[in-house]
């Protein structure tokens, strides 16, 4: 539903989208292991409200570009582990490109 | 693929809610559970671990709601709070609802019913292969125009030379003695309708069998084999639906034949309004279905059998008919003595067909007509009553709505809550209207014409009749429901809150004009039907009054065919004769003899006699209708003698030819003189010399409009017939006689079939076949319509009474008298039944002119149709209107005041 997707230019929405599907990019995993990894990735500077991420993740299943199923963690617990599908790799790339753009643009006039 | 697979998720979340909330639960608390490990792990005591889980997951019914709102939760909850204000709107309201259920159900019940019906007789396309493709073939008499059937020859030569069809079939219909072996209860014969038919009769229709298979050209080359395939319903009804029917072997006139298959569910034969097939034989096995009638593998120019046949490709049913019209001059040129005069006329067959000469195409048109029209028209008297109730409802709602409007209700909600409403408040009418679809069995009774043989039309209630109507009423429901929705867009400033909140009420003063419009039309609708439903009635009951010249009360007959059972013609006699003696010494049997045809029967049998000198005809005879009678007739059939004798034992084989003449034949035969005594040829001028005893009064036998009724009764002895019927004068009831008749005729042979046993008066019914279903399928259109008519204009009158309790109070504070008020309200609704009653009757007239040819005798002005049909409405209207008015009347002035 791209044209939900227009009239909800909410900026941290986004953000967290693009972030979970970078962090599913590189491999399934549950909730509160994308919170870990993302909090990871950025190295402690991006503290996201842990339990924000769950509906993200709703939004972006329902949409298709991730999905879900019930697995078992290292430690015999039954946890519910999200997957990228193709659609959300393209779309991880469409808005990885968008986002550098944006960057560039942005660093361009508060640099230049 | 991954947007379905994003599809179905949210799918599933919505229509499992419970197995979402679960999942979410579950989520949240690994999460928590994990994060608080971690926390341990990295050293902070497990009190304050949960803790700090719980603060960096944030706050968790915001989570929960921010989820279920993506899922669509709110939109279910808002849709749970429209049903409950609906439902809570309609149990103030039951009157409304009463009436909507009644109009919908009514509607949609009856409407499928009949409707059904009508489609199930005339506008059903065979169950075969592109049944637009198939035509049927008569030959047309170049001189008189009339059609009929073909001899074998030139079928042969139309199928195979003519170049108009890809392929043609010829059928003619046969009652035959069935028995069925090892099957109990079924000891005696039963006798059902066969249809012989030739090789390709089912490879040309391009069915395939229920079961087994079809006889075809390859086994059966002119069908001589003794196969025969079963109706679907006669391998249902006849072998319990014996999965191994194929193979098995049963006796047709008392030869074995082998069930090779069972024909298609709904496959019924070809024949428009004729019986319904039980079995299909092929045509080689005629001397044996047929043993008393001649052999049907020759002949030219005329013939029993009627043909259809699959167009070419590409033909359309003019350049067909262009090309058999063409054959057909070849075939006269090759045959003179047999073909001179022989055209041939084609007709679509795609739902079957009947013989033009025998079953009128402008009667098979107005039945049609009556059907679709009458459908149609109580379709628009429904939608019309639902739109006048949804109106009177909405009007009346104004305040309602226009509150919520200036609250800051929106126009989706406004416009998504009303058709809720509207949805829910076509709901139970709906499942009246389902639920009465269930009737359809026992009102077929009365909507099946009657034949002497189980004939089967299975009129079923027409599902998608059913579906149709109701999607057009729910749809009249909704539009009229959202007429405040649409008028809150047109105008956002709202108008009518200022008169809803004030002390006018828009719209009170008077019912709407649209209402009125619609009242008044559903009216005269309802009227125009009636019209015509009491103009079928009307006509029957004439028929009833008119001289029949025989009596057809405290008669009873019985038919039976000893040629199907093999008797020769001295076993045949020597088997009525005793039928005859031991159906005299019956307790209460004042006269019997046999009559074929007897009055009413389906069969008429035809002679022509020569007479030296006779005026006007082409060779010296004259054609008179035959019935062939045993011994006493007169007394039995009741008819009246005007001069000489009535036949006695003595008028047998041997002794001189005689006959008995009507009335109309002796004028006819012998202008002027008396007839007794005269003599008269068979046929010719050459044939044998008969002379007559006896002249009766003119009876009526095939129908009541019937012009014809030149007629001669000649004695069974000397003119034998292998089918008979029995006719029996009693003073006994009919049931206990017929059961004693059966006896009688099932001691002497107990595998002899009898058959169309019933009263003479039942005949009689019987022979009006179609119009009597006109009249129940005009009945039921024109007392539904009535009903729903009437429920609409009470609706009007009582909305508007409610409306204006107010003024009515006013108006009593100011001294009027309660039957003042009655009479002040009462006269709208008069006065819109009077103008619809008005319109009705110009459009009622107007139609009894068009169908004049339907009502054997009967005026179209008929006084006592045009008398009844306004004063019944007028009845309706006054109690519509008088009901809602009495109760207003009675209101008591200051309670009527703070109403408001």
């Amino acid at each position: 539903m791209p044209s939900r997707r227009n009239t909800e230019p909410d900026p941290l929405r986004g953000s967290i989208d693009l972030l979970i599907l970078k962090a599913l990019s590189l491999e399934s995993m549950h909730g509160w292991g994308i919170g870990a990894r993302i909090q990871q990735l950025s190295k402690g500077r991006l503290d996201v409200n842990q339990g924000s991420l769950y509906p993200a993740l709703q939004r972006l299943e329902h949409r298709g570009d991730i999905e879900s199923a019930w697995r078992t963690t290292e430690n015999n617990r039954r946890a519910r582990y999200y997957s990228i599908t193709n659609r959300g790799r393209r779309e991880l790339g469409q808005q990885l490109d968008k986002w550098k753009r944006f960057a560039q643009a942005i660093s361009l006039i508060v640099e230049g | 693929m991954s947007a379905w697979k994003g599809l179905a998720a949210r799918a599933r979340s919505i229509l499992r809610p419970g197995a979402a909330e679960a999942r979410l639960e579950e989520e949240f608390q690994f999460h928590l559970e994990t994060e608080t490990k971690r926390l341990i792990g990295e050293g902070v005591p497990p009190a304050d671990a949960r803790r700090r889980a719980l603060l960096a997951f944030g706050a968790i019914e915001g989570h929960r709601e921010a989820m279920r709102d993506e899922r669509g939760a709110r939109w279910f909850d808002d849709l749970r709070a429209d049903v409950r204000s609906a439902v809570q709107g309609m149990r103030r309201n039951p009157g409304f609802i009463l009436a909507v259920t009644l109009t919908l159900g009514l509607g949609i019940g009856v409407n499928g019913i009949v409707f059904g019906y009508v489609n199930s007789m005339l506008f059903r396309p065979v169950p075969a292969h592109v049944p637009e493709e198939l035509a049927a073939l008569f030959t047309r008499d170049a001189k008189t125009g009339n059609t009929g059937g073909f001899g074998y020859d030139d079928f042969i030569d139309f199928r195979d030379r003519s170049g108009a069809f890809a392929g043609a079939a010829a059928m003619t219909g046969a009652p035959v003695n069935l028995v069925v072996p090892l099957v109990a209860g079924t000891a005696a014969g039963d006798m059902v309708w066969a249809e012989i038919v030739t090789e390709d009769f089912f490879s040309v229709l391009g069915v395939r069998p229920a079961i087994g298979r079809f006889f075809t050209a390859d086994d059966a080359p002119q069908g001589g084999n003794p196969f025969a395939v079963l109706s679907y319903d006669a391998w249902q009804r006849r072998f319990q639906g014996d999965p191994n029917i194929a193979g098995r072997a049963i006796r047709i006139n008392g030869s074995e034949f082998v069930v090779t298959g069972v024909a298609p569910r709904g496959f019924r034969g070809m024949r428009l309004l004729a019986f319904w097939p039980e079995l299909w034989v092929p045509i080689g096995m005629q001397p044996v279905v047929q043993p008393s009638t001649p052999r049907l593998l020759h002949g030219r120019g005329g013939g029993p059998l009627l043909v259809f046949g699959r167009l070419k490709p590409g033909f359309d049913l003019e350049r067909a008919q262009a090309v058999a019209a063409e054959f057909a001059k070849q075939l006269e040129a090759a045959y003179p003595a047999s073909n001179t005069d022989v055209g041939v006329s084609l007709l679509p067959a795609t739902v079957g067909f009947e013989n033009p000469a025998i079953v009128k195409p402008r009667v098979l048109m107005l039945a049609s007509a009556l059907g679709v029209v009458g459908s149609l028209i109580v379709l628009l008297i429904i939608c019309a009553n639902l739109a006048v109730l949804q109106l009177a409802r909405t009007a009346s709602r104004a305040r309602e709505i226009a509150i919520r409007l200036s609250l800051g209700c929106s126009r989706s909600r406004l416009t998504r809550q009303l058709l809720v409403e509207s949805l829910l408040v076509a709901a139970p009418g709906v499942a009246l209207g389902v639920a009465a679809m269930r009737l359809a069995s026992p009102l077929e009774p009365y909507l099946s014409p009657k034949f002497p043989f189980q004939v089967g039309l299975a009129p079923t209630a027409d599902i998608r009749v059913m579906f149709f109507t109701s999607a057009i009423a729910v749809a009249a429901i909704v539009l009229f429901g959202m007429i405040p929705a649409v008028r809150a867009g047109r105008s956002r400033l709202v108008p009518s809150s200022i008169s809803g909140l004030g002390l006018r009420q828009s719209g009170a003063e008077r019912p709407s004009r649209t209402r009125s419009v619609l009242v008044v039309s559903q009216l005269a609708l309802s009227v125009i039907l009636l019209i015509a439903a009491s103009l079928f009635v009307r006509s029957l009951t004439m028929a009833d009054a008119v001289n029949l010249g025989f009596e057809p009360r405290n008669r009873l007959v019985i038919s039976m065919n000893v040629g199907l059972q093999g008797y020769d013609q001295a076993r045949g006699l020597q088997f009525y004769d005793e039928v005859l003696r031991r159906t005299r010494l019956l307790p209460g049997v004042l006269a019997a003899s046999f009559a074929y045809p007897s009055p009413f029967d389906t069969h008429d049998r035809g002679v022509r006699f020569y007479v030296d000198g006779l005026a006007n005809t082409r060779d010296g005879t004259v054609f008179a209708q035959a019935t062939f009678v045993a011994d006493e007739f007169i007394p039995a059939l009741g008819v009246r003698l005007q001069s000489g004798r009535d036949f006695t034992t003595h008028d047998g084989g041997e002794a001189p030819l005689v006959m008995i003449v009507s009335d109309s034949l002796a004028n006819r035969l012998w202008p002027g003189k008396s007839a007794v005594g005269q003599r008269a040829r068979y046929g010719s001028a050459s044939g044998p010399d008969v002379t007559v005893v006896g002249v009766v009064a003119d009876a009526k036998f095939a129908a009541v409009g019937e012009v014809t009724t030149r007629r001669a009764y000649l004695p069974l002895k000397q003119r034998y017939r292998d089918w008979e019927t029995l006719v029996v004068h009693t003073r006994d009831t009919p049931g206990r006689m017929l059961a004693r008749l059966r006896e009688v005729i099932g001691g002497i042979d107990p595998s002899l079939p009898s058959f169309g046993a019933m009263t003479m008066e039942q005949a009689v019914a019987n022979g009006f076949g179609a119009s009597r279903s006109g009249v129940a399928v005009a009945s039921f259109f024109g007392l539904l319509a009535l009903l729903i008519s009437s429920i609409g204009l009470y609706a009007l009158v009582a909305r508007s009474v409610a409306d204006r309790t107010r003024e009515i109070g006013v108006r009593v504070a100011l001294g009027l008298t309660p039957r003042g008020v009655l009479a002040h309200l009462m006269r709208d609704g008069a006065r819109l039944g009077l103008i619809g009653l008005v319109m009705g009757l110009a459009g009622g007239m107007a139609l009894a002119r068009a169908m004049a040819g339907l009502l054997l005798g009967l005026s179209p002005a008929d006084p006592i149709t045009f008398t009844l049909v306004p004063l019944a409405l007028t009845i309706v209207i006054v109690v519509a209107t008088f009901v809602p008015a009495r109760r207003a009347a009675r209101l008591d002035a200051s309670a009527a005041l703070r109403s408001e």
